[in-house]
């Protein structure tokens, strides 16, 4: 009996395995035409084939490179990136801090202020018309603030969630020392909070570096374009050359790429966590 | 600590977090509900007029909003579905896997964090009618018949895209159910084997029932996600052929793209109240679940 059990059990996980081995292929084939494609000639390319190039053109970078606005593109995403993820993180943080530690009315208001946030699409056209009052419209300045303000919600439920697992008498051992708050924010509570503010800075991160709906409606100039708008516009004009187009999506997609197996461990964990508990 | 409170813990720390989301998110939303009734528009920026029901009396007489209003619910619910069933089974095998695990842990998880750009042009390779690497792939395996213009076909076009979104988002499900498998005690599963419950009884009277929490932010997040659905469609059909694809997150584009401002922003109000209402009303049904189980 107990053998029978045994073996069922087993032929069962050996299913799973061919299972999950077979579909991971529909994950991984996409991509492997991408990345072998990226290294062909344009013909070769055309053929979206899985078989590796004769000749590996590593000049489809570097033409690229120089002819796609790249370089340009990687600056302008960076500026935003960087940009977004200080601001969602200082703030969200410190507003995470005090609705995690008061209940009041208005905490509580807050917090559904921002879980309304979570849920809500962005109302694209009157924010346009927003920038344009603000005279912001095709300014770094005006999509750093919708992003931020687009990814401000998460964060904010993500490290009120954790924050009030961090012990308040660590705070108010600082608060009898004298210490004012904002010391105690960031003296004692910020360091505390290190794990989870990776992931959040990850996270916000990638968010905003794939970005797309934003800058297309408010960029108006390619001098201004991020790499996800470079990369469809070079598309559009380039679609015979998929040898180029496929170096294109692999310069927009890799440092993504290497950022989540870099913090692998941040990314998961830190999804996981904040969408099971939010 | 009452007043500790106060002077530590001031309300005034929250005010640059809400400053931002409130100018730049929360004021447009608000503008929406009064500019959508003018007819606002690219050339008069600056002076809207009052017109009534007008933008929502013509929307409702134009049959490619009324397809683009069909398109998004389909949309939300065929993915949302499909994507809660692979989720569901990719984390009940990973987590019989003996090894291997955490490879196809991040293999899979791996669309997730790439941008729907590059998700959607990598995707106009795969669907292309010649030599894209499905219709290859039906040749090689004798259905002929089946290679067809994907993204070109009014009636496979749409299905495409939602291909393309499940293969994105499935690994996430996946993630956030996994944390739920693990969150399930051993024992719990022991006992029901001693009691001689089969695989099918165990899945229906331990996993899915304490699974219930990942499953209802699986549920909402991606029917937030489907309904709002933008990208995707716009790189990979723009909407065609023939506004066939279109769903409201392109249709709002094509409004502001003509210049017709108040008529999108009617849309953009539209699409506000279906999401609200609809992520609300799934959240607070599947959260009763979870209670009462």
């Amino acid at each position: 009996m107990r053998g029978k059990h045994q073996k069922r059990l087993f032929s069962i996980r050996v299913l799973w395995t061919v299972l999950i081995t077979a579909m991971s292929l529909t994950v991984i084939v996409p991509m492997l035409v991408m990345i072998l494609g990226s290294f062909k000639n344009p013909a070769e390319a055309q053929q979206f084939s899985l078989a590796l190039p004769t000749e590996w053109h590593f000049d489809n970078y570097t033409h690229v490179i120089e002819n796609g606005g790249i370089a340009r593109a990687f600056i302008n995403s960076t500026i935003i990136t960087v940009a977004v993820t200080g601001l969602v993180l200082l703030f969200g943080c410190m507003c995470a801090f005090i609705v995690s530690r008061r209940t009041n009315r208005y905490t509580k208001g807050v917090y559904l202020l921002f879980l309304m946030g979570m849920i809500s699409p962005i109302q694209i056209i009157t924010t346009f018309g927003l920038l344009r009052i603000l005279n912001l419209m095709g300014t770094f300045f005006g999509v750093i603030m919708i992003i931020t303000a687009l990814q401000m919600p998460w964060t904010i439920f993500v490290l009120t969630g954790f924050i009030k697992t961090v012990p308040r008498e660590l705070d108010e051992a600082a608060i009898i020392d004298g210490a004012k708050p904002l010391t105690v924010f960031f003296k004692i509570i910020w360091p505390l909070l290190r794990p989870i503010l990776a992931t959040a800075m990850v996270s916000t991160a990638m968010g905003a570096w794939n970005e797309f709906m934003v800058p297309l409606y408010f960029f108006n100039t390619s001098s201004r374009w991020t790499m996800p708008l470079t990369v469809y516009n070079f598309f559009g004009q380039y679609a015979s050359n998929w040898n180029y187009v496929f170096a294109d999506l692999m310069l927009t997609a890799l440092p993504i790429a290497i950022l989540y197996l870099l913090c692998q461990k941040y990314v998961v964990s830190g999804m996981t966590a904040g969408a099971v508990k939010g | 600590m009452g007043r500790n409170a106060k002077r530590f813990y001031p309300h005034y720390f929250t005010y640059p977090a809400i400053l931002i989301f409130s100018v730049f998110f929360v004021v447009p939303i608000l503008a929406g509900f009064i500019l959508s009734f003018t007819d606002w528009n690219i050339n008069r920026l600056f002076e809207p007029v009052f017109v009534g029901l007008a933008n929502f009396e013509h929307l409702l007489g134009d049959e490619y909003f009324m397809l683009a209003l069909k398109n998004t619910f389909l949309f939300g619910v065929i993915t949302t579905v499909l994507i809660v069933a692979f989720g569901l089974a990719l984390a009940l095998a990973l987590k019989k896997l003996v090894f291997g695990k955490s490879f196809f842990r991040t293999l899979y998880y791996l669309p997730a964090v790439l941008s729907l750009i590059v998700v959607g042009i990598m995707f106009t390779s795969v669907f292309r009618m010649n030599n894209g690497i499905l219709n290859k792939l039906l040749i090689a395996i004798g259905l002929e018949n089946l290679a067809i213009d994907w993204l070109g076909n009014p009636a496979t076009a749409l299905y495409s895209v939602m291909a393309v979104h499940i293969w994105k988002w499935s690994g996430f499900a996946m993630a956030i159910f996994l944390a739920g498998l693990h969150g399930i005690p051993e024992e719990y599963y022991e006992a029901a084997r001693i009691d001689g419950a089969g695989l099918l009884s165990q899945f229906k009277n331990i996993t899915f029932p304490l699974l219930a929490p990942a499953f209802t932010v699986v549920v909402t997040l991606n029917t937030i996600g489907g309904l709002k659905v933008f990208e995707q469609i716009y790189v990979m059909t723009g909407g065609g052929p023939g506004n066939t694809t279109q769903v409201l997150g392109t249709y709002i584009y094509k409004g502001f793209s003509m210049g017709m401002l108040g008529r999108s922003t009617a849309m953009g109000l539209i699409l506000f109240f279906i999401v609200s209402i609809i992520a609300v009303v799934l959240n607070w049904f599947l959260r009763r679940r979870e209670v009462s189980e």
